[in-house]
C-alpha cells in the first residue's frame, strides 16, 4: 500500500526502498521478510496514520515520552487473570519496567518498599529467587531481582538478599564444563553464566566456590574456572554466539556471552582472547537490515525490536574491545566510530516500534510486548 | 487469599489431609506488590496446593495430577515441570506415556506461544519448560537406551509449525550428541528436506554443520578446537576427511546458485573451508560469477565480501587495491546499511586501525 506513496522529506532512500539485491527465489523466509518489509514501509516513510507529530527534519517521529511513561507505570500494576502465563516472569516484568523508567530519567527509588515487598517472598532459604512465592530458584529471576533492588537502592533493599545462601546456590549451578545451569535440574546455557556472573559481581560474592561445592570434585576451584573456555565454545562457524556449544548463533545469547566475558576481564583482553573477532564482527554487522534499520537475532530471521537491546548491547562491548587496543585517540568517540548504523536503529525504534498508546513493540502489526491483551486466541 | 467458594481441591476428600500454603505476594508488609496478576481462583488454589506438596517433597499420583492441572493453566511454570519430572522418576512411571502426553502439550503450547508471548523479550526466563522436561526424561539411559522411534517425526511436526524454533533445534542438537546420531541417515534427510523447502533455514544449516563437522563422542560440543587453537584458527579440525569437505562444498554451491544473496550457505562454506584448513581462494572462479566483469552486475554481497577476503588471504592472491575498491562498492552501492562496518574493513586493509 505504501509502495507508491511518497515518503516525508528528509528520509534517505536507504530507509524507504527495498535492498539493492534481492533473489527472485521465493521461500517461507522471503515471504515473511517481504511481509515485514511491507508493514514497516509506511512507518519508515513517516506516513502511517497512527504516527503522531512532531517529526523532525529527518522524517523521524519524536519519542512519545509521556505515553511510554504512562505505559511503564501501568505495567508495574495489576494484570488480569489471562496473564497467568507470566506468573514465573514477574521479576522480569518489574525489572524491564524499572530499567526503562530509569532510562527515561525517572526516580525509581519511590518503588523501594513495593520492590522489597514483591521480592522478599520469592527468595528461597536455600539461596536465590524463584519467579514467585514457592517457585524454585532460577538464575533469570535472581538476576532481575538483584538488578531491580540495585535500581531502587538503599541498605534495606540490599539486605533482602541472603548473600551467603546465594553463593551456595550459585555453586550448585556451576557445571564441570565451566558453564552454569539456569536452575537446579534445569538447562545449561549462556544465560545461566551471564546471570550468575552479574549476581556474583554486583553482590561482591567470593569468586572461590564454597568448600563443599560438589563441582570441586571435577577440579574446579572458582566460579570462573573453565567459564571463558565454555563461552568460547559457544561461538559458531557463523561467527556469532549460541546459547550452548554447537547450537545456532543468536543475538540474545551473543549479548549474554560477550557481557559475561567483559565481566570476567577487560573487553580488549577477553573478547580477542576467546572469540574469533573478524568472524564475530561480520556476523554482528549482518544483524542489521535495510530498509528496516533494526536488528534481527539470527541469520535469515526478521528484525525485532527486542534485538535493539540484545544486539544493540553487543556493539558497545565490541567498541570497547577495539578502542581499548588503540592509543587514546582524541576522535575515538566521534559518531562514525559506531560500527553499526545508528541512524537505522533510531529510525526503526522511533518510526516502527512505538505503539500508539505507549510501549515498544517487536515490529509493526505485532502486539506490544508484554502488555495488554487478555486471552490467547489459540 | 482464601477463595470464597470451595475449590476442587478444598472439596476433594483425596486432598483433605493437605493444608494449602496460600500465595504470599508480600502485601502483608503493608506495601503493595508490583506487577501482580489477578489469578483465576482455580489457578490460585492449585498453586497453593502445589506449594504444600512441594514443601513435603511428596511423590504421589495426586501430586502428579496436580502438576498436569497447573501445566494446563500455565505451561511456562518451570517449577512445576521440574517437580513433575522428579515424581515421574520416583513413581517409576511409564515415560513413553509421558512422552505421548507431552507431544500434545508441546504442539499446543508452541501454537499458543507464538500468538501469546513476545518470543524474545521472555527468552531469558522459562519459555522452554516443556522442551527441557522432554530432555530430562529422555536423558534417562535406563528408560531410553536408544532414540525413541517417534522422536524425529515429532520434531518434524514441531518444525512444520515453526521451522526455526530455537528451543526445538537446541533439543535436537542435544539428542544428536546424547544418542550419537551424527551419521544417522534420518538426521541428514530431515535437514535436507527442511533445506529443500526453505534453503534459507539457517537453523537447518547449523544442524547440518554440527552433523558433518561437530566434535564427536566425548569431545566437548561447539566449534572444533575452540579452546585448543588460537582464536584465528578456531574451528579447524585435527583430522580432515577431504571427501566430506568436497561434498559439502559442492552441496553449498548447489544451494548458493538457487539464491546467491542467501547468507546461510556462504557462511556454511566458510565454516567448511575453515574446518579443513583450506583458504577461501579456491572458490575464486565460482564466486566471480556472482560479481560480474567490472563488479557492475553484482548478484550477491556475500560473493563480493568473499572476493575481498580472497584478495587479502595470501601473497598468491593479494590485490589490496582491488579489495578496497570492492569494499567501497559494498559500502556505497550494494550494502550501505553496513557502511561503518565496511569502513572499518577498509581501514584494516589500509593499516589505519
Amino acid at each position: 500500500m505504501a509502495e507508491g506513496q511518497a515518503a516525508r522529506a528528509g528520509i534517505p532512500a536507504l530507509f524507504t526502498e527495498p535492498p539493492p539485491i534481492q533473489d527472485p527465489l521465493v521461500t517461507e523466509t522471503t515471504e515473511l521478510q517481504n511481509e515485514t518489509l511491507e508493514k514497516c514501509l509506511p512507518y519508515l516513510k513517516g506516513i502511517h496514520d497512527t504516527q503522531r507529530e512532531p517529526f523532525n527534519q529527518h522524517g523521524v517521529p519524536a519519542l512519545q515520552r509521556p505515553d511510554h511513561l504512562e505505559y511503564l507505570y501501568d505495567s508495574l500494576e495489576d494484570y488480569p487473570a489471562g496473564f497467568a502465563g507470566l506468573d514465573a516472569s514477574r521479576p522480569w516484568m518489574v525489572y524491564w519496567a524499572l530499567a526503562a523508567l530509569s532510562l527515561l530519567g525517572e526516580d525509581v527509588s519511590k518503588f523501594r518498599d513495593r520492590a522489597i515487598a514483591t521480592f522478599t517472598p520469592m527468595q528461597n532459604p536455600t539461596g536465590g529467587f524463584g519467579g514467585g512465592h514457592g517457585q524454585i530458584s532460577h538464575c533469570a529471576p535472581s538476576y532481575a531481582v538483584t538488578l531491580s533492588l540495585a535500581m531502587v537502592g538503599s541498605e534495606d533493599a540490599y539486605k533482602v538478599i541472603d548473600r551467603r545462601a546465594m553463593w551456595n546456590w550459585l555453586a550448585r549451578l556451576k557445571q564441570p564444563d565451566g558453564g552454569f545451569r539456569v536452575c537446579e535440574g534445569g538447562e545449561e546455557d549462556v544465560r545461566g553464566a551471564y546471570c550468575a556472573m552479574v549476581i556474583i559481581s554486583l553482590l561482591n560474592l567470593p569468586i572461590d566456590l564454597p568448600p563443599d561445592a560438589e563441582v570441586r570434585q571435577y577440579g574446579l576451584d572458582t566460579f570462573i574456572d573453565g567459564l571463558p573456555e565454555y563461552l568460547s565454545r559457544c561461538q559458531s562457524f557463523e561467527g556469532g554466539i549460541s546459547g550452548s556449544p554447537g547450537t545456532e548463533a543468536h543475538g540474545a545469547y551473543a549479548f549474554c556471552a560477550l557481557a559475561c566475558l567483559c565481566i570476567l576481564g577487560k573487553p580488549e583482553d577477553m573478547i580477542f582472547r576467546h572469540m574469533n573477532f573478524p568472524m564475530l564482527l561480520s556476523w554482528l554487522a549482518d544483524r542489521q537490515y535495510a530498509p528496516e534499520g533494526g536488528f534481527s537475532g539470527r541469520t535469515n530471521k526478521l528484525v525485532d525490536g527486542c534485538y535493539s537491546h540484545w544486539v544493540g548491547g553487543c556493539w558497545p562491548l565490541i567498541q570497547s574491545a577495539l578502542e581499548g587496543t588503540q592509543p587514546a585517540a582524541a576522535d575515538a568517540r566521534k559518531p562514525s566510530s559506531n560500527l553499526y548504523n545508528r541512524e537505522g536503529l533510531t529510525r526503526y525504534i522511533l518510526s516502527c516500534c512505538q505503539n500508539k498508546h505507549g510501549g515498544l513493540r517487536d515490529k509493526p502489526g505485532k502486539y506490544v510486548a508484554p502488555c495488554y491483551y487478555d486471552e490467547p486466541t489459540d | 487469599m482464601e477463595p470464597e467458594k470451595k475449590g476442587k481441591y478444598a472439596s476433594s476428600p483425596e486432598w483433605s489431609n493437605i493444608t494449602p500454603i496460600p500465595l504470599n505476594d508480600g502485601s502483608d508488609s503493608g506495601a503493595q506488590p508490583l506487577a501482580t496478576i489477578a489469578y483465576a481462583p482455580e489457578y490460585l488454589e492449585a498453586t497453593s496446593y502445589l506449594r504444600a506438596v512441594m514443601a513435603d517433597n511428596e511423590m504421589s499420583e495426586r501430586a502428579l495430577a496436580l502438576t498436569e492441572d497447573i501445566i494446563k493453566m500455565n505451561p511456562a511454570h518451570y517449577t512445576v515441570w521440574n517437580y513433575r519430572a522428579k515424581i515421574l522418576f520416583a513413581l517409576e512411571k511409564d515415560l513413553l506415556d509421558e512422552l505421548d502426553w507431552l507431544n500434545g502439550v508441546s504442539l499446543k503450547y508452541l501454537k499458543n506461544y507464538q500468538i501469546w508471548y513476545s518470543p524474545s523479550i521472555y527468552t531469558i526466563p522459562s519459555t522452554n519448560g516443556e522442551r527441557h522436561h522432554r530432555q530430562v526424561l529422555i536423558s534417562s539411559r535406563q528408560h531410553f537406551p536408544t532414540l525413541p522411534t517417534g522422536e524425529p517425526a515429532f520434531l518434524m511436526s514441531m518444525f512444520e509449525q515453526d521451522s526455526k524454533n530455537y528451543h526445538v533445534w537446541t533439543y535436537r542438537h542435544w539428542l544428536v550428541r546424547h544418542f550419537r546420531l551424527w551419521d544417522s541417515p534420518q538426521e541428514l534427510s530431515d535437514v535436507e528436506s527442511l533445506l529443500d523447502s526453505d534453503v534459507r533455514n539457517n537453523s537447518a544449516w547449523n544442524h547440518r554443520f554440527m552433523l558433518k563437522f561437530g566434535p564427536r563422542d566425548d569431545e566437548p560440543a561447539g566449534l572444533p578446537n575452540s579452546t585448543t587453537l588460537p582464536p584465528e584458527q578456531k574451528g579447524r579440525l585435527d583430522v580432515v576427511d577431504e571427501e566430506v569437505v568436497d561434498a559439502e562444498l559442492d552441496y553449498a554451491k548447489g544451494k548458493i546458485v538457487l539464491a546467491p544473496q542467501n547468507r546461510s550457505p556462504w557462511a556454511y562454506a566458510r565454516g567448511v573451508l575453515r574446518a579443513a584448513g583450506r583458504g577461501v581462494g579456491e572458490w575464486l572462479s565460482f564466486v566471480s560469477q556472482f560479481v560480474g566483469a567490472e563488479a557492475e552486475s553484482v548478484k550477491s554481497t556475500h560473493a563480493l565480501e568473499w572476493l575481498v577476503d580472497v584478495y587479502l588471504e595470501d601473497s598468491e592472491h593479494e590485490k589490496k587495491e582491488e579489495a578496497v575498491r570492492l569494499l567501497n562498492l559494498l559500502k556505497e552501492r550494494y550494502d550501505p546499511i553496513r557502511k561503518n562496518y565496511w569502513d572499518y574493513r577498509i581501514r584494516m586493509v589500509e593499516g589505519v586501525v
